[in-house]
């Protein structure tokens, strides 16, 4: 396999020099970082042929904040909330991610009740992420019935997040140890009620939205990853299981509560934005199944392991964590000097950072209006890009 | 038949990292013609009419909140992190005895104590509990970490001012000791002498009272709804 790099000079000079000005169809354009169908401060610079892509190449650094710097001088538990910020649609399993790694370095103990809370929550959350996709995916092939329906249906969901952890968006709710509160005495009925909501609600979307030939032609055969493409580029959740590789760490390597629960990977066939839009569409329903499963037995025991006051002190190493997030796989790595809670460098491998770089082999030979929707169906937060 | 079949999708069982994987392959959509596609198309078009016109019909079906209209019935849920304040007892007194966990527990300096030893109680007794709401993320970490309960999140969010500075301010009422230290304290006359009353605003409290670049210094009560 070749790989092809380019600089941003090869992008605005012109492929063939022979064409006089006026006669090409060949120019530069900027997709983003302020556009309506970008989803948040992404710039892609496109070398079009008419309408027609030839190259595009993500350009980033528009909302780089420095959370791995950052790391540097909090103590892990301090850094969590931070990582709230990262993937914000994953914010819980963010947090957990985190907090494993920590945990699996510390050698700390948590308690089944702990992990079926954040096992629930992530798949809570998880369903939340799919929706709001579903929503703004309808919206971006221009629906926008599907855009208030993604934003009603995840609302019920901030409410029940509300209730337990009493944030929204940026939640701070895993620590190292367990998750910070108990979970609320109505969050289990809930979240029953908000399961027999959901499912009558994702049929009707199917009717609507997957059923429908307008959005079937503009996803159909439009953007097609090979498997060796998306393992190539680092592609993972979704998009790379849609690519038709079943690599989902759920499956691949329990944690949580994960391997009590029974479900199936969805996965696509050619990878094409139809396999990446039924992989999530499949996903959401995996997900409720889970959530009724949860729902059937919730363990006893305490919440926390590690009391506040205590440090939460890190051996040397280097030590690595991973987990399945709503959009693929995210790993933290902690370098620790020992003997402080503080590590020495922290760094995020972030899902949507390669997800973003499989478009550099989508678009080319396509419409802008199709590369509106390859961008739509990798499902991207730009915030989770650069951290 | 259509060409989106819901129940197209294959179950099989594959090999991933050495374990067994159910996995559900996606259907494959397919085209048959051009005069099939044009009747599928237009039954898929009325098939969402159908699934969205009842919403148009049944208002009961309407979810959006009418806010600021629903002020009055509106109410946050009892663990909502909107604004930090101390827990006070029936008298008005905190339990905070200045220990400083929740101020090293902030991971963006959001809290800052000022202590003194007590004239009386010969304690250490919390002068100013400074928070910055403009800087605090509500990560809960200081409620979470505080081991005497002096703390908590509540659920009034309706803090826009016209100035930043007004954002920064004392969470106690009073300088002195908490509520435990002054039960200790026997003589009547002492017990008078225990605390000083402070507004949110007093001291030293950093932009507060003092002016800014294009932003004169300002009095508490002043700028806010004005
Ligand atoms: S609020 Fe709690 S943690 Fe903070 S100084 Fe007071 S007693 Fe200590
Ligand atoms: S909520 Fe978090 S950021 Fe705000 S004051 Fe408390 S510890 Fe600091």
């Amino acid at each position: 396999m070749t790989v092809q790099a380019y600089t941003l000079d090869d992008l605005v000079k012109r492929l063939d020099p022979q064409a006089t000005e006026g006669a090409s169809q060949q120019y530069f354009l900027n997709l983003g970082p302020q556009h309506p169908a970008a989803h948040g401060v992404l710039r892609v610079m496109l070398f079009l042929d008419g309408e027609t892509v030839v190259r595009a190449i993500p350009v980033l650094g528009y909302i780089h904040r420095g959370i791995e710097k950052m790391g540097e001088s909090l103590s892990t538990r301090q850094f969590i909330h931070l990582t709230d910020r990262l993937d914000y649609l994953s914010a819980l399993m963010n947090n957990w991610a985190v907090a494993r790694t920590v945990e699996k370095a510390a050698g700390i103990e948590v308690s089944p009740r702990a992990e079926w809370i954040r096992t629930i929550m992530a798949e809570l959350q998880r369903l939340q992420s799919h929706l709001l996709w579903l929503g703004v995916l309808g919206m971006d092939l221009g629906a926008f019935t599907p855009f208030l329906w993604g934003f009603r249906d995840r609302e019920e969901l901030t409410y029940i997040f509300e209730e337990t952890i009493g944030a929204r968006l940026t939640m701070n709710y895993v620590l190292p140890g367990g998750v910070m509160s108990d979970i609320h005495p109505e969050f289990a009925a809930r979240v029953k009620k908000y399961v027999a909501y959901i499912r009558p609600k994702i049929a009707e979307y199917e009717a609507l939205l997957s059923g429908n030939v307008i959005l079937e032609e503009r996803l159909r055969n439009i953007g097609r990853l090979s498997a060796e493409d998306a393992v190539s580029i680092g592609a993972t959740g979704p998009v790379l299981r849609a690519s038709g590789v079943a690599l989902d760490l759920r499956k691949a390597s329990p944690y949580g509560a994960y391997d009590k629960l029974e479900f199936q990977v969805p996965v696509g066939t050619v990878g094409d934005s139809w396999d990446r839009y039924w992989v999530r569409f499949e996903e959401m329903r995996q997900s409720i199944a889970m959530i009724e499963q949860l729902l059937g037995g919730i363990p006893e025991g305490p919440h926390m392991s590690v009391k506040p006051a205590v440090k939460v002190k890190l051996p040397e190493g280097v030590h690595y964590g991973q987990l399945e997030t709503a959009r693929g796989i995210l790993g933290v790595f902690i370098a620790a000097a020992g003997g402080s809670d503080v590590p020495y460098r922290i760094h995020l491998r972030s899902p949507t950072f390669n997800n973003l770089w499989s478009v550099t082999r989508l678009a080319p030979g396509w419409r802008i209006a199709d590369l509106v929707a390859i961008l739509t169906t990798l499902d991207l937060v730009i915030p989770d890009i650069e951290r | 038949m259509a060409l989106f079949d819901p129940k197209g999708a294959r179950a099989e069982t594959r090999q991933v990292a050495g374990k067994s994987v159910a996995v559900l392959l996606a259907p494959r959509l397919v085209r048959r013609g051009f005069l099939h596609d044009v009747f599928y198309g237009l039954k898929s078009l009325l098939t969402g009419m159908r699934v969205t016109l009842p919403y148009g019909l049944t208002t009961s079906r309407i979810v959006t909140r009418q806010y600021p209209e629903n002020r009055g019935t509106l109410k946050m849920y009892e663990r909502y992190r909107a604004r930090l304040t101390f827990i006070r007892d029936g008298q008005g007194r905190h339990t905070c005895t200045g220990c400083r966990n929740c101020e090293k527990a902030c991971p963006n300096g959001s809290i800052i104590i000022e202590t003194a030893k007590g004239a009386v109680t010969g304690k250490n007794e919390v002068q100013r509990f400074i928070w910055r709401f403009d800087a605090c993320t509500f990560c809960n970490l200081c409620v979470y970490t505080c081991p005497f309960d002096a703390l908590e999140m509540k659920g009034d969010f309706e803090h826009a001012v016209f100035d930043r500075r007004l954002l920064v301010y004392n969470l106690n009422s009073y300088a002195g000791p908490h509520a435990s230290l002054w039960d200790k304290v026997e003589d009547e006359e002492q017990r008078k002498t225990l605390a000083t009353k402070i507004s949110p605003y007093d001291g030293k409290v950093p932009l507060a009272g003092t002016s800014m670049a294009g932003c004169p210094a300002r009095a508490h009560g002043e700028g806010g709804a004005s």
